[in-house]
């Protein structure tokens, strides 16, 4: 049927079937991508666009509404150039990271804002207001505080007029729908395209027979072996997604089903059927850490251990002759974790063009578009200078976009055989089943004090990870890198099922140790009656973390602490703390280019920005040399083909390290040359910079996947109060204070947006956030935003952060990355918290009602005995 | 896949077999988008009367068409059992499209149901998966071959005002004729494929009465109830109980009216002993699962919780 509707202002007529939703007819009718689709439910916003005036989820609101309606989407909220006031804001205070969910909340709070004003003049709402207005939008970055910031600014009339300063430099397009993702490249003649993944956790599939006329690729590989529900089989392109998706269903697969196990605790059971059958079969187990996996024996479904030790047959002695002896000065404690998932709003998503025969250009959401352009190449077998990898803007990664998946292969390959475009976008249900997690885990931490001192004597950590059929995690081994050289050792096992691979996630393996090794060390301190910061500070020989510990010994919310399990009303407070170590990585191969071109500067590499900030720090070192305005500066990236030099992978805490004394060199040898006068400057002038490792200073000699392991650790401190309702179970995060020790902060409005994004995936790793598998199919059944639960805009905390900036002068631009060290002691933190409010230890993640309600049952049992 | 905007109720398309009503879409697109399925949809958004509120001498009768949003705001003062459950339910801008009627009618939210991949009970399936599969969201009062509770937060509250419900066959029916009790497991209501939920009537607005409604849910809001309970009440100057209705959700193959649970509360004057037992009696008859012992001592939290609200 032919619709008429008046979309910013503007009439268009679209023929529209009338069953789809408003979203698809303005995306995919009327081309205006501004507005996103991530959840396809109605649970995360991102969709939302006003219709005659209200606030709707294009998701899940008929196409037929539009009809004769006047339409809003993000990208008419500004009157011309003139932005809105809560675009203004947002920009200012920085309430976005990646900017997938940030169209959403612009049209949204916009709504909100004018209705506010409107009634209550420049008063400022509070942040459960903001919070009830908002509750139907999610952003996964975490960008929460700054949203209220924003929005009670916008509200009492700060952004009325005028930008204020703008920190992020692509803010502007962010909030008004201009930057392009993946997902929106939408290329003449495209074709679409739609994997046909495996229902059954395990079997082997036949060769797929593709019908005629189907273009298909088979791509479970020659072994033919399925080892996880909705593990990809073969995947078809056809003119329409409907089309595809039809074909997909279609398409007949020879299976044999076999036994299969998804649950740890069975898989090591003698006679559980086994993931890798062969030696040749484990091999090609996939990993789910950035190094990949250590070697280590097989014994049935059980991959290690892989041990970490320093004098570890005596830290075994002491801990079995404690445990023998029932000494008081052993910790021994059984900690669990749910898988994670990552959860990024632009879901997986490639666009490849091999139109061209001598040129294969190909859009994906990565966080590598120098490393996938050589993957590409080496898969493909081509030469590189032939590819091309463009993300202009990346919606969320986490770590799950840092590897070459299916949706690229596939898409390049049918692109290659059909000569046209294809677009292969995953949908949330296969983001969220298939594209990684952080694995769950088993650990065992036993700690041993001397009974006077507290001095450590010996300390063992045993951790199964659960990454499903990957292997190499490496999370007891973090546990040896932070408190005394006593006597200690770690050991490490995989124990594969028949679940979906683990992938690397912020600080992998770090938040799965903080929450075991960090409630150990707050269980002892409990125990000795010591404070948890002094007891910590004893052990501990960092000195940035001393400086920390002196920081969080000093907050008012550490002070006003409770005494543990001492308060009987309904509601409890609670405050934990928790510390975090990281190692630091730099990519020595990174080269900026800094030149001039008609009187601006650009500088320019082949690294991509989801949302961390690369567009900023380059912009802002490069402005610093010459005295500019870093919105001045036209910053080229997310585009690696010939022309381009070497940029760093967002992942690893590397990227900004690399480049910002890059950018600093290359516009200092720029600016001796051609002085400040950039007006009279010769266009195309330019000047060249490589980072480098840092001479002498390395702490493993070599350079392993553009990571060079630097000396020296990172360093946080996260205190939490939180409020546990001892009738409901629930537990809120009232309060975090994270103090965070990476040295020099160049971009410090955006450090802050990550750091308390950090904090916000915490609190959903500690109190919702759980994967959760069908046990009789290994299907995900927490394939979607309703039942898998991240942090809402009410869920977060005040969060207050604290840059500690000395201690890493020796360091080109005096700091390292604080992507992952930012994100490691939160959910241990409100951990602690929680025992502190209650008596009661919670040991299993995510800290739910249900658990909390029993955990407090039967600590009163145990209190009457 | 086609569309007919209807016009009146009793409108049936040549070709309309499979076809599915749609009112405000906020489940039906979902399920469309997810299982890919292209029913016939017939939209009754634009039959005269769908989204009227009318207020008589006998009652105020809500087209089934009439917006959540709608309700939690205009019905506020009149009926504020009926209008905090509204209030309290979704997001804004679910409130502001989905309709009475099809949160009344609404498939379940089942994680087995919504699954593109799964069938169940529900989905043309012989068997219920959740049962001895994964069921933490499941219910505690295990009376039905369905394991998963009804999802309707206004359908408890009508229970609590015996609302009536007018379709395009019968008129005059109460809550529980319409969902009936969850004997049939392939079904979330009772009516029939080419029957239409046209009109809810509640009784005229009591004077006086005070009402609250509690969630218990993991997060700070926006959430499907683990257990929710709404409790309405008329005291008279003495602040004894004359008249009192109270239903749950989120525990049962339906929402539950708690009449003995009333019983206990009309004539009390709402003391901390009649709280307890009162709260103490609405887990009566419960049965949980394996995974739902938690909405036991949940249901007991929540119903404490409108009562000391609802007295405060």
């Amino acid at each position: 049927m032919e619709l008429t509707t008046t979309v910013n202002d503007e009439t268009r007529v679209v023929e529209v079937e009338g069953t789809e939703s408003a979203v698809d007819v303005v995306r995919d009718g009327l081309g205006l991508t501004g507005t996103k689709l991530v959840c396809g439910s109605g649970v995360c916003g991102a969709c939302t666009m006003l219709v005659d005036g209200e606030p709707v989820l294009g998701c899940l609101t008929p196409a037929t509404r539009l009809r004769d309606a006047d339409v809003t989407t993000v990208e008419g909220v500004a009157d011309g150039d003139d932005l809105h006031p809560v675009q203004r804001a947002l920009a200012h205070h920085d309430g976005l990271q990646c900017g997938y969910c940030t169209p959403g909340f612009v049209v949204g709070a916009a709504a909100f804002h004018d209705r506010w004003r409107a009634e209550h003049g420049a008063a400022e709402p509070d942040r459960r207001t903001i919070a009830e207005a908002l509750a139907g939008h999610l952003c996964r970055c975490g960008s929460y505080e700054g949203i209220y910031r924003a929005v009670a600014a916008a509200c009492r009339g700060e952004h009325d007029a005028g930008e204020g300063t703008v920190e992020r430099v692509e803010a502007p397009a962010k909030v008004t729908g201009a930057a392009v993702y993946t997902t929106d490249v939408v290329l003449p003649g495209m074709l679409h395209a739609v994997i046909r993944r495996s229902d059954l956790a395990a079997g082997f599939a036949g060769p797929v027979t593709f019908p005629d006329g189907v273009l298909g690729i088979d791509v479970l590989g020659e072994d033919r072996h399925v080892r996880w529900a909705g593990q990809p089989i073969a995947v078809v392109a056809a003119e329409s997604l409907a089309a595809a998706r039809r074909a997909a269903a279609g398409l007949a697969v020879p299976f044999t089903p076999q036994p299969f196990v998804t649950d740890p605790a069975e898989a090591v059971r003698p006679g559980a059927p086994l993931v890798y059958a062969t030696r040749a079969e484990r091999k090609e187990a996939p990993t789910s850490s950035e190094g990949g996996a250590m070697p280590a024996p097989w014994k049935g479904n059980s991959h290690g251990p892989s041990r970490a030790p320093y004098l570890g047959t005596v830290a075994k002695r002491r801990i079995g002759s404690a445990r023998t002896e029932g000494r008081r000065g052993l910790v021994d404690l059984e900690f669990h974790t749910a898988a994670q998932l990552h959860t990024a709003f632009e879901p997986h998503a490639c666009v490849a063009d091999w139109s061209d025969p001598q040129y294969l250009r190909v859009w994906l959401s990565t966080q590598g578009v120098g490393a996938m352009r050589l993957e590409i190449a080496d898969h493909f077998d081509l030469d590189p200078t032939h590819v091309e990898v463009v993300a202009e803007h990346v919606g969320g990664g986490f770590g799950a976009k840092l590897s070459l998946t299916t949706e690229a292969v596939a898409a390049i390959e049918l692109s290659r055989l059909s000569r046209r475009p294809v677009r292969l976008v995953l949908d949330r249900h296969e983001e969220l089943t298939g594209t990684g997690n952080r694995p769950g885990s088993r650990s065992r931490v036993s700690l041993l004090v001397d009974e006077e001192t507290q001095a450590v004597r010996a300390l063992t950590v045993d951790t199964d990870s659960h990454a499903g059929v990957a292997v190499g995690n490496s999370v007891a081994a973090l546990a040896m890198l932070v408190y005394d050289r006593t006597p200690r050792l770690a050991r490490d096992v995989d124990v594969v099922t028949n679940a979906p691979p683990g992938a690397p996630f912020r600080g992998p393996g770090g938040p799965t140790i903080a929450w075991a090794l960090e409630q150990t060390v707050d269980e002892a301190a409990h125990r000795f009656g010591r404070d948890p910061i002094d007891l910590r500070a004893q052990w501990d020989g960092n000195p940035k973390r001393q400086a920390l510990y002196r920081w969080a010994s000093a907050l008012p919310t550490w002070q006003g602490r409770p005494a543990t399990g001492s308060q009987t009303g309904r509601f409890r407070r609670g405050v934990g703390v928790a510390a975090a170590n990281w190692m630091y990585f730099v990519d020595p191969d990174c080269e900026v280019v800094v030149r001039v071109e008609s009187g601006r500067l650009v500088v320019s590499t082949a690294v991509q920005d989801m949302g961390t900030g690369s567009r900023t720090v380059l912009a802002r070192a490069v402005a610093g040399v010459f005295g500019i305005d870093p919105t001045t500066v036209d910053v080229h990236l997310g585009r690696a083909h010939s022309g381009a030099t070497h940029g760093p992978a967002s992942g690893g805490s590397r990227t900004t390290v690399s480049l910002w004394s890059t950018a600093v060199e290359a516009a200092t040898s720029l600016r001796a040359r051609i002085g400040t006068d950039l007006a009279g400057a010769p266009d195309g002038t330019s000047a060249t910079a490589k980072r480098g490792g840092d001479r002498g200073l390395r702490a493993v000699p070599v350079t392993m996947g553009g990571i060079q392991v630097g000396r020296g650790f990172s360093a946080a401190v996260h205190v939490s109060e939180v409020e546990v309702d001892t009738r409901t179970g629930r537990t809120r995060v009232l309060r975090v204070h994270g103090g965070i020790a990476v040295g020099r902060i160049h971009a410090p409005v955006l450090a802050r947006s990550q750091c308390e994004g950090s904090v916000i995936q915490g609190v959903g790793l500690a109190l919702y956030e759980n994967q959760v598998l069908d046990p009789h199919t290994g299907l995900t059944l927490t394939a979607n935003l309703e039942d898998y639960r991240i942090p809402q805009l009410g869920d977060t905390p005040e969060i207050d952060i604290h840059f500690h900036e000395e201690g890493w002068d020796r360091v080109p631009g005096g700091g390292v990355g604080l992507g992952e060290v930012a994100t490691i002691s939160p959910a241990a933190s409100v951990g602690n918290a929680i025992f502190n409010a209650t008596g009661w230890r919670p040991l299993t993640l995510p800290v739910r009602p249900d658990r909390l309600l029993s955990g407090l049952s039967r600590r009163r049992v145990e209190l009457t005995r | 896949m086609s569309l007919t905007m209807l016009t009146a109720y009793d409108e049936r398309p040549e070709g309309a077999g499979d076809a599915v009503y749609r009112a405000g879409g906020t489940d039906l697109q979902e399920r469309l988008r997810t299982t890919g399925a292209t029913p016939h949809v017939l939209d009754l958004t634009g039959v005269p009367g769908f989204a009227a509120l009318e207020r008589t001498d006998t009652g105020t009768i809500l087209g089934a068409g009439v917006t959540v949003a709608t309700v939690a705001r205009e019905l506020a003062d009149a009926y504020p059992a009926l209008a905090l459950t509204a209030a309290g339910l979704a997001t804004p801008q679910v409130r502001a499209t989905a309709t009475v009627g099809g949160n009344l009618l609404q498939r379940t939210r089942c994680w087995y149901f919504r699954h593109p991949h799964t069938s169940c009970l529900k989905s043309g399936g012989d068997s219920c998966p959740a049962r001895d599969g994964r069921h933490l969201y499941g219910v505690a009062f295990d009376t039905a071959p369905c394991v998963h509770p009804h999802p309707s937060s206004l359908a408890m509250a009508l229970l609590t005002y015996a609302a009536t419900l007018d379709t395009t066959r019968s008129g005059g029916l109460a809550v529980g004729d319409v969902l009936g009790d969850g004997s049939d497991p392939s079904r979330d209501h009772l009516l029939a494929d080419d029957e239409v939920l046209t009109r809810i009537t509640l009784p005229p607005p009591v004077a006086g009465e005070r009402a609250a409604y509690f969630r218990a849910i993991s997060r700070f809001e926006a959430e499907w109830p683990l257990v929710e309970a709404v409790v309405r009440v008329v005291r008279d100057e003495a602040g004894t109980v004359t008249s009192c209705g109270l239903a749950i959700g989120g525990v049962a193959p339906v929402p539950l009216r708690l009449r003995a649970v009333e019983a206990l509360i009309t004539g009390s004057t709402l003391d901390d002993d009649t709280v307890s037992a009162a709260a103490a009696a609405a887990t009566d008859g419960a049965d949980p699962l394996p995974e739902t012992g938690y909405k036991v001592a949940l249901v007991e939290a929540t119903v404490r919780e409108v009562l000391e609200r609802v007295r405060s």
